[in-house]
């Protein structure tokens, strides 16, 4: 059970999204994805896709506009 | 194998971040109490989803449900609540340590606000997510009627909250359709509110009807029902659906923990307290006759006032109370005869010169102390002795009886 980042500082959606996807199906079960994100809409739609997906998802504000979404691949 | 879980310690956790449980934090963080606000989606709960909130105190030009929403996020913040966005897994709450388990991390705190709200219940049909809230499936009539004037509009539902609603939307639309399940002329509403809807010219009802599929581009134009009776479908051209089919609390993990109506809907008192002690509910979850952003509000401030009321009552309890061996007076400053009975109480520690010295607890303004070291009359004397109460006297007392504790 591996953690990874995965860093979409400065990037606009869809990008993130797209990012996160393509990383968490290269992943294990149990392992943890971290985004770092500093687009509002990617703190929304990322999450959003995740949840749906089935998987466990957290999201720490780092900064002020700076967010991590945490995501622990599930299945 | 399971993975380590971080654990970290707060006075507060507030579970959700609508109205009711940021206004919980700012009356929290305005105490300097230590606190943390978990929130499974988005911060601002379900009124962010309105476009226009017009009735909220202090916004005469109206506001937007996000903008209001980020207005009260800032407001937290800026009294140093913490903020997490995640979902709650489990609780425990009975005892001094409550904890709430998220999927990474063990909180453990004194108290826990429960602001959990809640969400419409929806029909199920057909493309339905694409059109929910500002895309068409509306589940507020105050919200959006006058967004109506002049068009045609759908209702699902028979229930008090759909017909009265949907009367209201007359005064607006230009032409309510109503899509009821039942055989004509059943209605699950109240009889007043049902005869007076079948009077309304503007009111159209479509009888042994439900949602089949909703249709649209950008935003819903068609809604399309089938007949139970017949399996025909037909279709309504319409600018909104107004759904009404009932609301259901976010309660589900709080199910056999705290008490809660059939409903699910939490119950509490008026001071925001459920059946466990150090834990409050707030908001749309409660039992409550209003859902609204300014009926939040109230909850939430109570919460956190009572919360913070709690706490400092805890400390009090545990560092004046139970820390020393000791006779304590509680009495009622507002009493006369605690007052006679408290210069009888001054007297005898002259009398001893201290040998038998008291503290005093006045429960006159709240009655959290006494509660909490279980005495209801007042005065009593408590004798405190290794850290608990070993015993209650209750009115009448003599020297001889205390000397005896000595």
């Amino acid at each position: 059970m591996a953690e990874y980042e995965l860093d979409c500082m400065g990037e606009a959606c869809p990008i993130p999204l797209v990012k996160a996807e393509k990383k968490l199906a290269e992943l294990n079960v149990g392992d943890i994805l971290i985004v770092q994100i500093d687009h509002s809409c990617a703190m929304k739609n990322v999450p959003e896709w995740a949840r749906k997906e089935g998987h466990n998802v957290e999201i720490d504000e780092v900064d002020d506009g700076e967010w991590e979404v945490v995501i622990e691949k599930m299945h | 194998m399971p993975r380590e879980k971080k654990v970290e310690e707060y006075d507060v956790v507030i579970i959700g971040g609508g109205a009711a449980g940021l206004t919980a934090g700012i009356y929290c963080g305005r105490a300097r109490l230590n606190t943390l606000l978990i929130e499974k989606a988005l911060v601002g709960g379900l009124a962010t989803y309105t476009n226009d909130i017009e009735n909220y105190p202090g916004f005469p030009e109206g506001a937007t449900g996000l903008g209001l929403m980020e207005l009260f996020h800032k407001q937290a913040k800026k009294f140093g609540v913490k903020f997490k966005g995640t979902d709650v897994k489990s609780v425990e709450l009975e005892g001094p340590v409550k904890t709430v388990e998220t999927f990474r991390t063990t909180y453990k705190a004194k108290v826990v606000v429960l602001a959990v709200g809640g969400r419409p219940r929806i029909t199920r049909a057909e493309n339905e997510e694409e059109f929910l809230f500002d895309k068409g499936i509306s589940f507020c009539a105050t919200c959006d009627a006058a967004a109506n004037t002049g068009k045609e509009v759908l209702i699902v539902g028979s229930g008090d909250a759909a017909i009265e609603e949907g009367m209201f939307l007359t005064k607006f639309a230009s032409k309510v359709y109503v899509s009821i399940m039942h055989d004509e002329g059943t209605m699950d509403c109240n009889e007043i509110a049902r005869n007076e809807a079948l009077e309304n010219p503007k009111m159209e009802f479509v009888w042994n009807t439900v949602v089949k599929r909703f249709e649209g581009d950008d935003h819903l134009h068609t809604v399309v029902l089938e007949d139970l009776k017949t399996g025909n479908e037909n279709p309504i051209k319409v600018d909104t659906c107004f759904e009404f089919i009932g609301y259901v609390p976010n309660t589900e993990f709080l199910r056999d923990i705290v008490d809660m109506n059939k409903q699910g809907y939490i119950l509490v008192n008026d001071k925001m307290e459920t059946n466990i002690e150090g834990v409050y509910s707030a908001g749309d979850a409660n039992e409550k006759f209003l859902k609204q952003v300014a009926t939040a509000v109230g909850d939430g401030a109570m919460a956190g006032y009572c919360a913070e009321r709690y706490i400092a009552e805890t400390d009090k309890y545990e560092s004046q109370i139970l820390a020393r061996d000791q006779f304590v007076y509680v009495y009622d400053a507002s009493c006369p005869n605690c007052q006679n009975k408290l210069k009888e109480i001054e007297a005898m520690e002259t009398e001893t010169d201290g040998r038998i010295s008291f503290s005093k607890a006045d429960v006159y303004k709240s009655r959290g102390i006494s509660n909490r070291m279980g005495i209801t009359e007042f005065p009593s004397i408590a004798v405190v002795r290794y850290g608990k109460i070993i015993d209650v006297i209750t009115g009448d007392f003599t020297r001889q009886q205390l000397e005896r504790y000595l």
